[in-house]
């Protein structure tokens, strides 16, 4: 199984001088479900922003299926950010259009840019769309405004977009500390169903450690930059999460 | 909100039922009605008010051409100026300030909330109060009253209390409910809850209001002038009338100082609030 | 905690005298400014009875028979505003995005936008119109270009500052997908950006409506001219005809515009 996602020496400082990650270097298989622990400010979020290029790494390199993020122009981020799906905390759906609409702008990146601009997307393209929300279980809620629905819905609408563009790879950050107990173990269940089904590789940024261990084929601790721990869940005992959460 | 069974496994989801596609929801008719309507209207509007477009390129030369004329402007005659200057900033004052304190009484009766009786009446006088515009009122006052800064003064008060009343009574329309039944409760008379219970919750609202209503206040004084209420108007439209580019730009910017330095104080202000805040 | 209550003792009497003191203030500036411009609430009050008087007797009733030869100023001041807001909304538009300092690449270019809509802005309308009187003669087109110069400056910061609001989050997701820049300005950005916009404008419209009433005293045509020549004449009830229609506009306008921005959110 070759490596989907390497990373060396990745290291990110920002303009007020602190740095986020200091020196990180992993290697990611075609199908893996990862999930990154670490305390808030530890680099979880940087480094995930570092591999779709919304972060600009300051040194290193990130190698996503062959082609160096790093080193990416322009063209290039595009044709990167669409073959990886990016999920978030807060959703970050556009709220005042409708859920389908939502999902359609997984394909933006598919299509040029004026066409995109006006939102004309191909007849499949909104059948695949169409699809994906059935899958979900989310075809009830297809012409609702986003805003409209509840946090966990508005969660897998935004798996939904992430999935419409037929990633190799979704980058989840904090995807359900947002969300209650019993809506955050459904999420997780989709997530690493369809990851698993899909064959998609999944990096999942997680606070919640039984969580992680729970769902996740491989842990990665992070803490103040610098990668502690990468191992299978059973080998992270209570020394081991000492050493990546605190004194 | 329960949790979301509607999830099941991909296989699944395609064996229950409800295959049906939902309907899509429709565009507010009103609003598409008046979007088209506008489109249609500023076409007519296009054609009806049949501009010379060949007069607003010559124009638009003559009036780069006359740059020339307007610079460097001309501040020879500063005193009167100045002068002007100054009775505008007065004649705001004294009309922003008269309005704000009847504002102020006026908008109790004008709240639902709290005088639902006279409410209606209120609202509707002081709105057509506001209707008419300043300038407007002014041209009546100078008639009534003869010119000078009086006209310019009655005719700011009576517009600002047309606009701060409606505003001051949104602001007390707004208070929470349950701190006038609190107060209501206790047993305090009407005089106390208004001013124990509303005017601790809208005396920031109020302030901002009146603040607001004086930068547009300064604006409007200035082109009191122009009819003959007295100000700074009256000078531009002067040196308008005898060609003297130079000082109209000289005055122009006189006047630009004098909005724009209250708006400049008003965003400070602003700021210095939201940082204490 | 004895010193932290004296503290707070202490902020709590500072704000009171900062409040009496600016209170005073503003009693003192008040009284110093009427008494410059000779002013006094007693001969006001007096006087009051005669303004009523006036009102009364020589604009009452007004002259009906007027009302066909106001229609053609009328519509003039009704297309004047429109037709200003929308070019002026258009014009904006694209001014906004160099304004707002989340999308405009250059902090000089939008300092100086910012700067130039706040001369347009500051300006009063009827001032505008006496300064392009001289260049482009009298008429509607005098009364559109300045009501246009001042709808840009408003609404191209209005529309700015809702732009420096738009959550920047919808924006990072529809980045993320790969979308390229005039993609992610389409679907992140305006959708937020549109109650605003549409909000911002009807307001302005209002706005021009009142002003547009006013233009003809310097010429800009419309009912503000038939206003000034009925009072120079002293044609005073077939004037009251011409402001009662300014009322019923601005009104009509205002109901209006209201109701729709209620539908909007």
């Amino acid at each position: 199984m070759s490596a989907i996602l390497e990373i060396r020496n990745l290291r990110k400082q920002y303009a007020d001088g602190t740095l986020a990650l200091k020196d990180v270097s992993l290697r990611v298989h075609r199908g893996e479900f990862v999930a990154v622990i670490g305390s808030s400010g530890a680099g979880k979020s940087t480094l995930l922003r570092c591999i779709n290029r919304l972060v600009e790494p300051s040194g290193g390199s990130i190698i996503v299926n062959g082609v160096d993020a790093v080193k990416a122009s322009g063209r290039q981020i595009r044709r990167l950010r669409r073959e990886v799906g990016m999920i978030f905390q807060q959703f970050n759906l556009v709220e005042r259009v409708t859920v389908l609409r939502n999902v359609l702008h997984g394909r933006l990146g598919y299509r040029n840019p004026i066409a995109g601009a006006l939102g004309l997307f191909s007849r499949q393209e909104i059948e695949e769309a169409k699809n994906i929300l059935r899958r979900l279980g989310l075809h009830e809620q297809m012409y609702k405004r986003a805003d409209e629905l509840s946090g966990g819905q508005q969660q897998r609408v935004g798996i939904a977009r992430a999935l419409s563009q037929k990633p190799l790879i979704i980058l989840a950050d904090e995807p359900i500390a947002s969300l209650d107990p019993a809506t955050s173990e459904t999420i997780m269940q989709i997530l690493s169903a369809i990851c698993r089904e899909d064959g998609i590789t999944c990096l999942v940024n997680l606070h919640q450690v039984d969580v992680a261990k729970r769902y996740a084929d491989r842990i990665i601790g992070i803490r103040q930059g610098t990668v502690v721990f990468d191992g299978p869940p059973k080998a992270l005992d209570d020394k081991a999460v000492g050493k990546v959460y605190g004194p | 909100m329960s949790m979301e069974v509607e999830w099941a496994p991909a296989g699944a989801a395609r064996q229950t039922g409800r295959t049906e596609t939902p309907a899509r929801r429709r565009r507010d008719p009103v609003l598409t009605g008046a979007a088209i309507f506008g489109a249609v209207f500023f076409v007519f509007g296009l054609i009806h008010l049949n501009f010379d477009y060949g007069q607003l390129w010559k124009g638009t030369l003559a009036f780069v051409r006359s740059w020339a004329y307007l610079f460097p402007p001309n501040a020879a005659e500063w005193q009167p100026i100045l002068a002007a200057a100054l009775e505008t900033l007065y004649v705001a004052v004294v009309g922003t300030v008269l309005a704000v304190a009847v504002a102020f009484v006026l908008a109790f009766f004008a709240a639902e909330n709290v005088a639902p009786k006279t409410a209606p009446l209120v609202k509707g006088f002081v709105s057509l109060l506001r209707a008419v515009p300043t300038l407007v009122w002014a041209l009546i006052f100078i008639v009534a009253v003869g010119m000078g800064p009086l006209p310019g003064i009655l005719a700011i008060f009576t517009h600002a209390v047309g606009m701060l009343t409606k505003m001051f009574a949104q602001s007390i329309e707004e208070v929470d409910e349950g701190v006038l039944e609190a107060l209501r409760a206790t047993g305090a008379g009407w005089l106390q809850v208004m001013l124990q219970g509303v005017l601790p919750c809208v005396a920031t609202s109020f302030l901002a209001w009146s603040v607001f209503r004086l930068e547009v206040d300064i604006g409007e004084s200035t082109i009191l002038g122009v009819v003959g209420a007295g100000g700074i108007g009256w000078e531009m439209a002067n040196a308008m009338r005898n060609y003297e580019f130079d000082t109209a730009s000289f005055v122009g910017m006189v006047i630009f100082a004098m909005v724009y330095s209250v708006e400049f104080a008003t965003n400070r202000l602003k700021n210095r609030i939201r940082l204490r805040g | 905690m004895k010193r932290s209550g004296q503290l707070l003792e202490d902020l709590q009497k500072r704000k009171k005298r900062q409040i009496w003191l600016a209170a005073a203030g503003i009693v003192l500036i008040t009284a110093w400014s009427a008494r410059e411009t000779d002013f006094s609430v007693v001969s006001v009050v007096r006087g009051f009875g005669e303004i009523v008087r006036f009102i009364g007797q020589d604009f009452f009733p007004p002259d009906f028979s007027a009302f066909r030869s106001l229609i053609g100023p009328a519509v003039d001041t009704i297309c004047i505003s429109f037709v200003a807001m929308v070019v002026g909304a258009v014009l904006s538009l694209l001014l906004s995005f160099f304004a707002a300092a989340t999308t405009c690449p250059y902090r000089w270019l939008q300092a100086s936008v910012r700067a130039v809509c706040s001369v347009l802005r500051n300006i009063p309308a009827l001032i505008w119109a006496l300064l392009l009187v001289a260049a482009y003669g009298l008429g509607t087109l005098v009364g559109t270009l300045a009501l246009i110069l001042t709808s840009v400056g408003t609404l191209t910061r209005a529309y700015a500052e809702i732009l420096e609001e738009i959550d920047m989050g919808q924006v990072e997701a529809v980045r993320a997908t790969g979308a390229s820049w005039p993609q992610v300005i389409a679907h992140a950005v305006l959708p937020q950006f549109f109650p605003g916009f549409v909000g911002w404008s009807l307001y302005k419209l209002e706005l021009n409506m009142r002003a547009s009433t006013l233009i003809g005293m310097v010429g800009g045509g419309g009912l503000g001219f038939s206003i000034q020549k009925g009072l120079k004449l002293f044609q005073f009830q077939e004037v009251c005809v011409a402001i009662l229609m300014v009322i019923v506009l601005v009104l009509t306008t205002e109901f209006i515009t209201g109701k729709l921005r209620e539908r909007l959110i």
